[in-house]
């Protein structure tokens, strides 16, 4: 039958075609509520380690940190993180989802701040600097903490390890 | 009725016109190789090497490997997941850069044909080793996101094709999805793209 040879060519054909279909654009969860991902309001600012993804968005009416659990597809619980009257950008997490770090404004300051899952308690890593901070980076291990100073009157780098904090 | 095939199509031809149409078959297949190996040679982006100025040492920072910091912008830093490499954009030595330190060895490591005299790249991430840096450029005429290999020094778009605006790309530790925001829904959202399972992740050493 002429039709096999034909069947087995256009199968070739897909799947030839079909290795050339990576990088592609996944399709990420939807929520009109915001108790998804992405929501009719702002994500910003996504950063994903490991099975986690951290992202701020202003779902709720106040700039917040959120952490959606990639394998499982639901957002994490941050209790203690976010305030009503603190705006949160910048945030990182460790590959084992237990550390954040982000920036917050509190009373007109923004500081660096940690965020410890496991004990639920957040630190404030720049509170005796005097200078303006930013852009928190964190180690996948989350032992080291890197961020932005001003205080030498430019944008500098500075680096934090387990011992400073 | 004769049976209308290609090869008596080209007999027919070669019958009527003899070799001229040989010599046409070849030239056109030659300009179609050309034109095809141009077309994806646009997937290795190469750019002039920007040699490594001297660093500069009076470096005020207030943690202090030397090299890190210099009396200009060094902004940006991205920690790799194994701790051992932090990437950042720089503003020293006349151009803005990025550039990457190691922080075990304490000096900053080569980034062959990543910068380009004519554009500037933001917004860096890097995977466990920093193998894989990606960031945001403006090579081409609107920002696109990029990934530069350490390993092929090969720069590859990954935005090229998309619609809209894109900024803020985070790469995930073994390199394989890059999250990002984009504004073609009328809204920042989060888009991701996966690089598939073919790729070269880039694990993390267990024993060091």
């Amino acid at each position: 039958m002429k039709l096999v040879p034909v069947i087995v060519a256009i199968a070739l054909v897909v799947f030839f075609l079909s290795s050339f279909s990576y990088p592609r654009l996944m399709t990420l969860p939807y929520d009109s509520a915001g108790r998804s991902l992405n929501s009719p309001y702002t994500e910003h600012e996504p950063q994903v380690a490991g099975d986690y993804l951290v992202f701020i968005s202003d779902r709720n009416g106040s700039q917040d940190v959120y952490l959606y659990d990639l394998v499982s597809r639901k957002l994490l619980d941050l209790p203690g993180l976010n305030s009503v009257d603190s705006v949160a950008s910048h945030p990182r997490v460790s590959v084992d989802g237990r550390y954040l770090v982000f920036a917050a404004s509190h009373g007109g300051d923004v500081d660096i701040y940690r965020y410890d899952r496991q004990v639920r308690r957040l630190q404030n890593l720049t509170a005796s600097l005097d200078a303006e901070v930013r852009n928190p980076t964190i180690s996948g291990d989350g032992n080291k903490i890197a961020f932005e100073s001003n205080a030498n009157g430019q944008w500098d780098i500075v680096l934090y390890d387990r011992s400073d904090f | 009725m004769r049976l209308i095939t290609l090869p008596t199509l080209t007999k027919e031809a070669i019958g009527r016109f003899g070799h001229r149409v040989w010599g046409w078959l070849v030239i056109g297949f030659s300009l179609l190789l050309v034109v095809a190996i141009s077309n994806f040679s646009c997937f290795a982006v190469r750019a002039e090497p920007i040699a490594l100025a001297a660093i500069s040492l009076n470096s005020v920072g207030l943690i202090n490997p030397q090299g890190l910091n210099s009396t200009y912008t060094d902004e940006h830093p991205v920690l790799s997941g194994s701790g051992r490499f932090l990437a950042f954009i720089s503003g020293r030595d006349g151009r803005r850069r990025l550039m990457l330190y190691d922080l075990q060895l304490e000096q900053l490591v080569d980034l062959p044909w990543l910068n380009r005299r004519d554009a500037i790249a933001e917004h860096p991430s890097i995977s466990n080793n920093a193998r894989y840096i990606v960031y945001v450029a403006s090579d081409s005429g609107r920002p696109e996101v990029e990934l530069y290999d350490r390993v092929t020094q090969l720069v590859q778009v990954l935005t090229g094709a998309y619609r809209g605006w894109f900024r803020n790309p985070s790469i995930s530790p073994d390199g394989r999805y890059i999250a990002f925001e984009s504004g073609r829904e009328g809204q920042w959202d989060i888009q991701m793209i996966d690089r598939g399972s073919n790729i070269e992740l880039d694990i993390l050493d267990q024993r060091s």
